[in-house]
């Protein structure tokens, strides 16, 4: 189940559990010792749900977005900051004409014609280094993978990316008219 | 009782990173959607908005909550409905030819909008629709 809490996690909440049972079935334990035992024992066992209704929410909401971003009617690319894409969905791969494993990995500067490179590294400029929110919409010419070019339309703007919130930046293409 | 407090906190901050680890990932991809430039919706197989942007909520005038729930046809103008939901019925049946743009008019609030449509099919079938609506040109 997506989202579900760790094994490592469940494995230490199950073993400090074990660990408080055992002070409470411990004849030795005194009143007060044992009631603090018995509350962190609740605390925990509460603790634990709450974590577990939360994370199941959470789960249920990222896959409804992820789901948006991988069947979007436009073609999504998502870099880290030095322009390395880090995701692809699936009208980028179309456009680009490319299996993912293509894309994933490549710096995305490199799928710019020749001649439109240093502009079109200008342009984003600000948005990677995070300077910029968002940049004016360009056109340029880019390659796909069959090698054919293909005048698109960027709109870039900044996003934080999935791991640990760093900031990556959220390529949209289309096709210009 | 030191060493159950000890351990409860290695379990809370444990809990708390995989919390957080949760919401970056929503996030990355809520920010995608909420932030895009032009209006996005997704509905179910059958037309009903199950989720819509803050562009989108702009185009037609309503706040989320009037929106969501609603069948996305109610939204196109009367005239056209029933070619918007043959194409809807033909999505939702698989056919990829319906997975293209085409014009339509929406009747936001009595204001004829005249739209460029584009939708696409979540996999597998019947996972829903997603939707970009940009006002003509």
């Amino acid at each position: 189940m997506a989202g579900k809490p760790p094994e490592w996690l469940a494995t230490t909440v199950g073993a400090v559990r074990e660990l408080m049972m055992r002070r409470l079935e411990a004849a030795s334990l005194d009143d007060q010792s044992r009631r603090e035992t018995e509350r962190a024992l609740e605390e925990l066992d509460v603790m634990w749900e709450e974590l577990q209704g939360q994370a199941a929410q959470l789960a249920r909401e990222n896959e409804r977005y992820a789901q948006f971003f991988e069947f979007a009617p436009d073609a999504y690319l998502i870099s880290d900051a030095g322009g390395n894409i880090r995701e692809a969905n699936q009208a980028a791969l179309e456009l680009f004409r490319a299996a993912r494993g293509d894309l994933v990995g490549r710096s995305l500067d490199g799928l710019i014609a020749d001649d439109e490179r240093a502009a079109f590294l200008t342009r984003s400029l600000g948005v990677m280094i995070g300077s910029a929110a968002v940049a004016p919409p360009w056109q340029a010419n880019v390659r796909t993978l069959e090698g054919s070019t293909l005048r698109v339309e960027f709109s870039v703007r900044a996003i934080p990316l999935k791991e640990s919130g760093i900031g990556g930046v959220c390529w949209l293409l289309r096709p210009a008219r | 009782m030191p060493r159950e407090m000890d351990e409860l906190q290695t379990v809370w901050l444990g809990l708390k990173a995989h919390i957080e680890q949760l919401a970056a990932e929503r996030q990355q991809y809520l920010e995608v959607f909420e932030q895009a430039p032009d209006a996005y919706l997704v509905t179910n197989a059958e037309g009903t908005i199950v989720e819509v942007n803050g562009a989108a909520v702009d185009l037609l005038q309503r706040r989320k909550a009037q929106v969501r729930g609603r069948p996305l046809p109610v939204f196109i103008a009367p005239e056209r409905r029933p070619g918007f939901r043959s194409r809807l019925a033909r999505l939702a049946a698989g056919d990829r030819a319906a997975d293209r743009r085409w014009r339509s008019l929406l009747d936001s609030r009595g204001v004829r909008i005249e739209v460029s449509v584009t939708a696409r099919v979540i996999q597998p079938p019947g996972g829903g629709i997603c939707w970009l609506l940009q006002p003509a040109a």
